[in-house]
């Protein structure tokens, strides 16, 4: 985040900020200081970004053959259909700006592209923007297309937007700081023109055009505090910057408690549930059963099915509270995994249950974050890396880039 | 489906995972969740960053930054838990601030399988009346659509959304958008005909039906799941039918791969 260059600023101690008397008056203080200092947990907000791009990536390039049928405009919900449930309800998508089909392919790719791009960290945090707008197009496009799993990514995609999620196992983190950045500002025009373009047609709804010509602005700060301000100003766009991602990032934890909560709450007070039979029945769906043979093996135990259904509600409910002790909540974080790997394969919602994993990995603890990434950098030494180690350098001595910096 | 916002607002759109409202079982045994969200501990800032190398002013506005930051979030976070949570006090009296906040772009429903999951196999089926190239009407059997989804989801590791979600959620939108007597409710009943017949003519243009589709009418079959073999439940295993009225097809009812079918028929 630091120019090599720059002069250190003048420090005050934190006892200026607080008048430090009491003990929690420093410990404030203290937190304080922490939230504005850091972006916290860079592994875990790497692994929802790469987890989200990877699942959206994957889903985009199976349905590819389908792509038209589901967010085509001629497919059978028509752009004319469209256009009169969002003009109703005012969601956001860059498919509603033409009905033509070459305009349809050009949104399509740059969803693959920019899901692809948000994965490897290049320029992650202009990706997350287009990976965000990839996905509200596509999927407010034809929203009578989605299930849970959409849903999840729809808003992980917009809560991804706020965090600074490229700190580690990116691109980002691993170019040179000391190299005059040219792509930056390059990028940064091109994305504004078409901006520009866009509002000029005047297709998209004041709310959205602030908040696009915000972040372009905010993006021009960054260099330009780089460039002419790096003391104080360039410290406190940082500060504010590791503000909002700490804010998302949070959001995005008590996201996946609020999942977990409601169909844990709403699992409790049904009597299919009550009786212990619940999965029995989605194991009996024709549209959840890709596997008959396997679902009916499973679901011929009573004792196990009953097992099964206790433990789901269980673990759902229980899971927020367990976030109060780490070791509990490193085991419920384990079952939830395995859970959802199964339903992957047992009813068919392979891209439902990676968005889920993908959710669930945000607990996941750095210890176990960092040595999975070691020895994925061990698996595939690249070139150039092989001396720089494997070893991700830690966020704090690592750039953590806007758009053009 | 969340009926609880249907009422207050005809949306619920996203999600989708089949659930089953239980109406026998009441009892509002409600509760919400504990959000809560530590963070894994991290090395703490080093002088040169933070708020601590910032001289008074600065401060102020990272002050009022983290202030203004901090709220956002609560008030989020409380909106969208509002939005999940059972119809309550605060709800019903803020309903439309939270509709406003959470609508479109937060909209979620997580009752995944819940309270009950669905216990029915609904089944959306077709027939149609058909021109032949010698002049005459003909009039098809029921072509079960939903087991033609069923077929191409067995023993497939990743089931496209065309074939999981796409008539399956079209008919879920019909039933939720119209009543008893399929009267549709506005906009979202109009929109929802047109969709499901769409959807359809989609699905018979890939088969040969023997000539030109004029008319066709959907039905729904709705089966229940067998009782597990160890409950001592009894089924009505008895096909309960919907059938829609006869609908003349035009052309705002077929999408571009029927059309193009429609035009090799002629």
């Amino acid at each position: 985040m630091s120019e090599p260059d720059r002069t250190p600023p003048p420090t005050p101690s934190p006892r200026t900020f607080v008048p430090a008397r009491s003990a929690g008056a420093r410990r404030l203080a203290r937190a304080v200081q922490r939230v504005t200092s850091t972006a916290l947990g860079p592994y875990q907000s790497a692994v929802v970004r790469i987890g989200f791009s990877l699942t959206w990536l994957l889903f985009l390039l199976f349905e590819y053959p389908h792509r038209r049928e589901l967010y085509g405009p001629d497919g059978p919900w028509d752009w004319d259909m469209a256009q009169q449930l969002i003009g109703n309800n005012h969601a956001f998508t860059a498919l509603m700006w033409s009905q033509s089909t070459v305009w349809f392919e050009i949104v399509y790719g740059l969803a693959v592209v920019s899901a692809a791009l948000l994965m490897v960290g290049w320029r992650t945090r202009t990706m997350s923007v287009l990976f965000m707008i990839g996905v509200l197009s596509l999927q407010n496009r034809s929203i009578f297309m989605g299930d849970g799993g959409d849903n999840v990514i729809h808003l992980m995609a917009i809560y991804l937007v706020l965090t600074r999620c490229g700190q580690v196992w990116s691109l980002d983190a691993r170019r040179d700081a000391g190299r005059a950045d040219r792509v930056g500002p390059v990028l940064w025009v091109a994305l504004g023109a078409c901006l520009a373009a866009v509002t000029f047609t005047g297709e998209i709804d004041g709310g959205w055009l602030l908040i696009f010509w915000g972040l372009l602005a905010v993006h021009a700060l960054w260099w330009a505090a780089g460039r002419y301000a790096p003391g104080q100003p360039r410290i406190l766009l940082d500060v504010v910057t590791n503000v909002v991602h700490n804010a998302g990032l949070v959001v995005i934890m008590a996201e996946v408690c609020l999942v977990y909560a409601t169909a844990g709450w709403y699992k409790i007070q049904g009597s299919r549930w009550q009786d212990g039979t619940a999965l029995y029945y989605p194991l009996h769906l024709d549209y959840f059963s890709p596997w008959p043979g396997l679902s009916g093996l499973l679901a011929s135990s009573g004792v196990i099915v009953m097992l099964l259904t206790y433990g789901t509600v269980v673990v759902q409910v229980a899971f927020p509270f367990t976030l109060f002790n780490r070791r509990v909540k490193n085991v419920l974080l384990a079952v939830m995994i395995a859970e959802h790997a199964a339903i992957a394969v047992l009813l068919g919602l392979p891209f439902f249950s990676l968005a889920m994993i993908a959710a669930d990995a945000v607990f996941l603890p750095t210890g176990f974050l960092r040595r999975v990434g070691h020895r994925a950098a061990r698996v595939r030494p690249r070139r150039g890396d092989v001396e720089a180690a494997p070893v991700e350098r830690g966020p704090r001595e690592e750039q953590v880039r806007t758009l053009v910096e | 489906m969340s009926t609880l916002w249907i009422t207050v607002r005809a949306d619920g759109d996203r999600g989708g995972m089949d659930s089953y409202e239980d109406r026998g079982v009441s009892a509002g045994r409600d509760d919400g969740s504990g959000p809560g969200a530590p963070q894994a501990p991290r090395a703490p800032g080093i002088p040169g960053s933070g708020i601590a190398a910032l001289s008074l002013r600065y401060q102020a506005v990272a002050a009022l930054a983290l202030a203004v930051v901090g709220v956002v979030a609560c008030v989020h976070l409380g909106m969208v838990f509002l939005h999940v949570a059972p119809s309550n006090t605060l709800t019903k009296q803020n309903g439309e601030a939270i509709d406003d906040w959470v609508y479109p772009e937060f909209e979620q429903n997580w009752k995944l399988f819940a309270p009950n999951p669905l216990q029915q196999n609904i089944a959306v089926q077709v027939r149609a009346q058909v021109r032949t190239a010698g002049g005459q009407w003909k009039t098809t059997g029921w072509i079960d659509l939903s087991a033609q989804d069923g077929e191409a989801i067995r023993g497939n590791l990743l089931p496209s959304h065309t074939v999981q979600n796409a008539l399956r959620r079209a008919w879920d939108f019909y039933t939720a958008s119209h009543d008893n007597a399929d009267k549709p409710n506005g906009m979202r009943g109009a929109l929802s005909e047109r969709y499901v017949r769409r959807t359809v003519m989609l699905r018979l243009a890939q088969q040969d039906l023997g000539g030109e589709i004029e008319r066709i009418q959907v039905r729904s079959e709705t089966k229940w799941v067998k009782a597990p073999s160890w409950s001592d439940e009894k089924t009505n295993t008895r096909p309960a039918h919907r059938v829609l009225p006869w609908w003349t097809v035009t052309e705002a009812d077929l999408p571009e791969g029927a059309r193009s079918a429609s035009e090799a028929a002629r």
